[in-house]
């Protein structure tokens, strides 16, 4: 018996951050430097990786299960880094916690390697189900928070399960590579439902439409630091399953089902998302739910492998729905990170509790100013920009409704943001607010100013190609 | 010589903003407003003939000067710059009046001769940031140097916009506008109304250049490119599409210019802006819209112009009439000239629509000249104001009496904006007329009613100057003072220009011809 080679270069990203989260367990009161700089060194690790030539292990035939691309490696690369993030601005916390955020993190980068129906959903599983833990604060609200995710990730993990069987059983392969030929004669109605179900539960990950409603609750229940993690990495960690799920399986053969699925996820979750933020009063919800928003914003090139201008551009879609899922997870880390540092009581609180934070704490009041204006897309915060120029250049030419329905969205969502801007910078609130975690801030805003003035460092890694 | 022009308000703006406590930040501004004036003021120099020649493959040469840098390549993002006969007056333009702005606020020209005090009461009333915190240059009477930063901002992105050689950095240019005026109006404008108005502003704003924005995609994904003169050179996108991508850009560019019936955020957002904002917004905001109009969308898109004429035409007629017909019995003194610059743009977009030579031509000079005029109108309002605290025309009266030269300057600036010969407005609406009428057919009707919209003009400034300068004096302008030195300082370039225009308006025209549309 002939035994497989492994690629270990391709898997170091994932050894390394397994090896935090062991290390974590076992470090005791130095767990979270251990646990930050193993991930630091996985973060750089992908990055080599992705400096070198492709590749790719555990093969059935051509068909590999896990894939070294520069995508995949720019994503796990995103995944670690943000998980670092969120562990420094996380304060003191007991063991268990920097365990558990490390096996999340490794969750994230086994997914941006997945390239088959089973790690995939394995890698999301191990990407949530730490958080189960890390979401619950003591208490009431925090149980309640806890069992609220729970169940809404069960169900639709659930349905990704479900969806996911009934592709096999059209394509007789979980191989993503497979699923693009095998579904070529295949059953049409078993494979639209798969497509759908499958689609409908990763997109859960995002917060998309119609599985939006845990995000709000959970994300206002949930400490701080882990709203963080839920906004940024989790749901990177969602947009990437969707994204590879439809680009190497099942845009070339079940591109029309694809497609319907993925207009009515985007434009069902930009009108939720939007409508629910407008009434918002408290930072956190808003947020949430222009997250959902901002989930359809990102599925909406997608849908242009339904149309038959489409599918010539499907790699283009692809790329910029990610691009736009990379640019909105990094801007809303880095709202939420400056709200973690200036919210010392962990809950996000009204947005009038904001007021004067200008005065009182102008890094972390700069670093969420920032990232408001570019998750409204305007110059100066040019990183917002390019996300909704790279998914407008898609949508502009092959389905110019859609582009009408993100840019209705995005004129909606200035009637929620530029209030909360301005209560940052001009309210006159007794804010005594005192930043704290200086060095995360400034880490993920510089991330923030590079992307703003070099566009090109993420466009360069989130253009996909097989 | 062409970065500069940009960089130098941007850096400007960051410096004035850095040392906005300090006493000196005023006149940063002004010196680097003074600057950028100069840089924008040599560009002529060493330009080209104005043909195009093919060298190794590209085409060049048809601009005046060019630069570019490959800034996202996947986006089709190149930071290119480039300047001709078209942009260059309008980034003169620009520069001038945010130069005059500037001075403006560094010599505290309004509230010098205002009751100061007051002012600092109703914004503490109304729970506004107060001016007093912000501004610790310790000057009573000079408004906060955050003002003169944003006006630097609005400078720099307003020039970007006229520089753009590449459509989706002309889309970020054309976003980054919206910020620093929501911003001015939102911060600086009357207390009472500027909430509702920055919003609206900000709203009908973007929502404008989202969908010009899809339009320029479209174009760029026919195209191939996002070089702007190449499209241009290249005759524009495909016929198929080009109708689709000339409404999807007029309807954005018509929110800016405005063009009626999407021209409703303009009076408010006029009414409640500073005298400085106002005088931005219509110098160069306005001609953001119009430039678009003239020089992208019917650049990019000549066919679709073509077939959509005559409903821009209608609009635009429509336009002039309702501006016309609702000046007549507004009330209120800065929510009048902003409605008669709906009318004036009516006539750009009118001429635009005509779509001969002489037409493009009318509708560049008309635009220019109502980046001089109306402008001069704020400032005088916005003195006004200031002085008398009201813009009610019921509550005013006999000015010419309390203050003469000021009336004079009043009456000079309505003669210009209704369009007598001799002065900058004449040459555009007439050229509009004439356009339009040279058509024939349907186009005579649209023409007599632009020209009755120019009688409506003359009839509602008339109206505003019987009102506000003859008749007795009453309370409010009794004990006014007249123009102060300062004022005078700000105004006359402008009304220098008008007359310039006025009296010699061909080295313009030639200047528009040898530019690329």
């Amino acid at each position: 018996m002939r035994v497989q080679a492994i690629d270990h270069v391709a898997l170091l990203p994932l050894y390394l951050a397994s090896g935090a989260a062991v290390l974590a367990l076992f470090a005791g009161r130095f767990a979270k430097p251990c646990m930050m700089i193993e991930l630091g060194a996985s973060a750089l690790a992908a990055c080599w990786a992705a400096g070198g030539k492709d590749r790719a292990t555990f093969a059935v035939g051509d068909w590999h299960s896990y894939v070294a691309d520069d995508a995949a490696m720019g994503a796990a690369a995103l995944f670690a880094g943000l998980s670092v993030l969120v562990a420094a601005v996380s304060g003191r916390q007991s063991g268990e916690y920097w365990f558990l955020l490390a096996v999340s993190a490794a969750g994230g980068i086994t997914l941006a390697g997945a390239r088959d129906l089973i790690t995939l959903i394995v890698a999301l599983e191990t990407l949530t189900v730490p958080l189960y833990v890390l979401v619950t604060k003591p208490g009431r609200d925090g149980a309640e928070a806890g069992v609220t995710f729970l169940i809404a990730s069960i169900a639709s993990s659930a349905t990704a399960l479900m969806g996911a069987a009934f592709l096999y059983a059209a394509a007789g392969t979980v191989h993503l590579e497979g699923l693009a030929t095998g579904l070529a004669d295949a059953d049409p109605a078993l494979v639209a439902a798969g497509t759908a179900l499958l689609l409908g539960g990763l997109a859960f990950k995002l917060a998309a439409a119609p599985l939006h409603a845990w995000a709000p609750l959970v994300l206002e229940r949930a400490p701080l630091p882990i709203a963080t993690y839920l906004a940024s990495a989790s749901k990177l960690g969602g947009a990437v399953a969707v994204v590879w799920v439809v680009y190497f399986g099942l845009a070339a053969n079940a591109g029309a089902s694809t497609g319907i699925v993925m207009a009515a996820l985007s434009v069902a979750s930009i009108v939720v998302g939007n409508l629910g933020a407008l009434v918002q009063r408290r930072t956190v919800p808003l947020l949430a739910w222009s997250g959902i928003a901002h989930a359809g914003y990102a599925l909406a090139p997608l849908a242009v492998v339904a149309t038959a201008a489409g599918r010539g551009g499907t790699a283009a879609a692809a790329s910029a729905a990610l691009a736009y899922a990379v640019f909105f997870v990094l801007l809303e880390a880095g709202a939420f990170a400056a709200l973690a540092a200036v919210r010392e009581t962990g809950e996000g609180g009204s947005i009038a509790e904001l007021s004067g934070l200008w005065r009182s704490a102008p890094l972390p009041a700069s670093l969420f100013l920032f990232a408001v204006i570019g998750l409204a897309g305007l110059p100066p915060a040019l990183a917002g920009t390019f996300a909704k120029v790279a998914v407008l250049e898609v949508l502009a030419p092959s389905a110019v409704w859609l582009a009408v329905i993100v840019a209705a969205g995005t004129i909606l969502g200035l009637a929620y943001y530029l209030p909360l801007a301005r209560t940052v910078l001009l309210g006159r609130g007794p804010a005594t607010a005192k930043g704290r975690f200086a060095i995360a801030l400034a880490a993920i805003g510089l991330a923030l100013l590079a992307a703003t003035l070099a566009p090109q460092l993420v466009l360069d890694f989130t253009a996909i190609s097989r | 010589m062409l970065v500069p022009a940009v960089a130098v308000p941007f850096f400007g703006a960051v410096l004035v903003w850095a040392w906005r406590d300090r006493a000196f930040a005023h006149w940063i501004g002004v010196g680097a407003a003074a600057l950028a004036l100069a840089v924008v003021a040599v560009l002529p120099v060493g330009r080209g003939n104005g043909d195009w020649v093919s060298i190794g493959g590209s085409l060049s040469g048809g601009w005046w000067h060019e630069i570019e840098f490959a800034w996202a390549p996947s986006l089709y993002l190149d930071f290119s710059l480039a300047v001709d006969g078209v942009s260059w007056p309008l980034a003169i333009l620009t520069a001038l009046l945010g130069l005059l702005c500037c001075l403006h606020n560094a010599l505290g020209a309004e509230r010098r001769t205002s009751g100061a005090l007051q002012d600092r009461l109703a914004r503490v009333e109304t729970g506004g940031p107060s001016l007093a915190a912000d501004d610790a240059s310790g000057v009573p009477g000079r408004p906060a140097a955050t003002l003169t930063s944003l006006l630097l901002a609005v400078q720099f992105a307003s020039t970007l916009v006229f520089f753009a050689d590449n459509l989706i950095l002309f889309f970020i240019a054309f976003e980054s506008v919206l910020l620093p005026m929501w911003a001015i109006i939102r911060r600086y404008g009357d207390p009472v109304a500027r909430r509702r108005a920055a919003a609206k502003f900000a709203l009908f704003t973007v929502g404008g250049s989202l969908i010009m924005a899809t339009g320029l995609f479209v174009a760029v994904a026919d195209a191939g490119t996002a070089d702007l003169g190449a499209i241009i050179v290249a005759g524009g996108v495909d016929p198929s599409i080009s109708l689709l991508v000339f409404t999807l850009l007029a309807i954005g560019f018509a929110v800016k210019a405005p063009l009626w019936p999407l021209h409703s955020w303009l009076p408010d957002a006029h009414t409640a802006a500073p005298t400085v904002g106002s005088v931005l917004l219509a110098g160069v905001l306005l001609k953001l819209g119009t430039y678009g109009l003239i020089r992208v969308a019917g650049g990019i898109a000549p066919q679709g112009a073509a077939d959509a004429a005559p409903v821009l035409a209608v609009l635009a007629a429509l336009g002039i009439l309702v501006a016309g017909l609702v000046c007549l019995s507004l009330p209120e003194l800065k929510r009048l000239i902003a409605y008669s610059s709906v009318g004036h743009m009516g006539f750009v977009v009118l001429a635009f629509a005509a779509g001969t030579e002489a037409g493009v031509r009318a509708a560049l000079f008309g635009n220019l000249a109502h980046g001089l005029i109306t402008p001069l109108l704020f400032f005088l309002a916005g003195a006004l104001k200031a002085r008398t605290h009201t813009g009610l025309l019921g509550s005013l009266g006999g000015l010419r009496l309390a203050a003469p030269a000021f009336a004079g300057l009043l009456g000079f600036a309505a003669f210009a904006s209704l369009g007598l010969p001799g002065l900058a407005g004449f040459w555009g609406e007439a050229f509009t007329v004439y356009a339009a009428a040279e058509r024939g057919g349907a186009w005579l009707a649209l023409a007599a009613a632009a020209a009755f919209g120019a009688f409506l003009a003359a009839a509602y400034l008339l109206r505003m100057l019987r009102r506000v300068s003859h008749g007795p004096l009453v309370p409010a302008t009794s004990g006014i003072g007249d123009a102060s030195t300062a004022e005078l300082v700000v105004w006359s370039p402008l009304v220098a220009g008008t007359l310039l225009l006025g009296l010699i308006p061909g080295p313009l025209l030639d200047l528009f011809s040898e530019g690329l549309l």
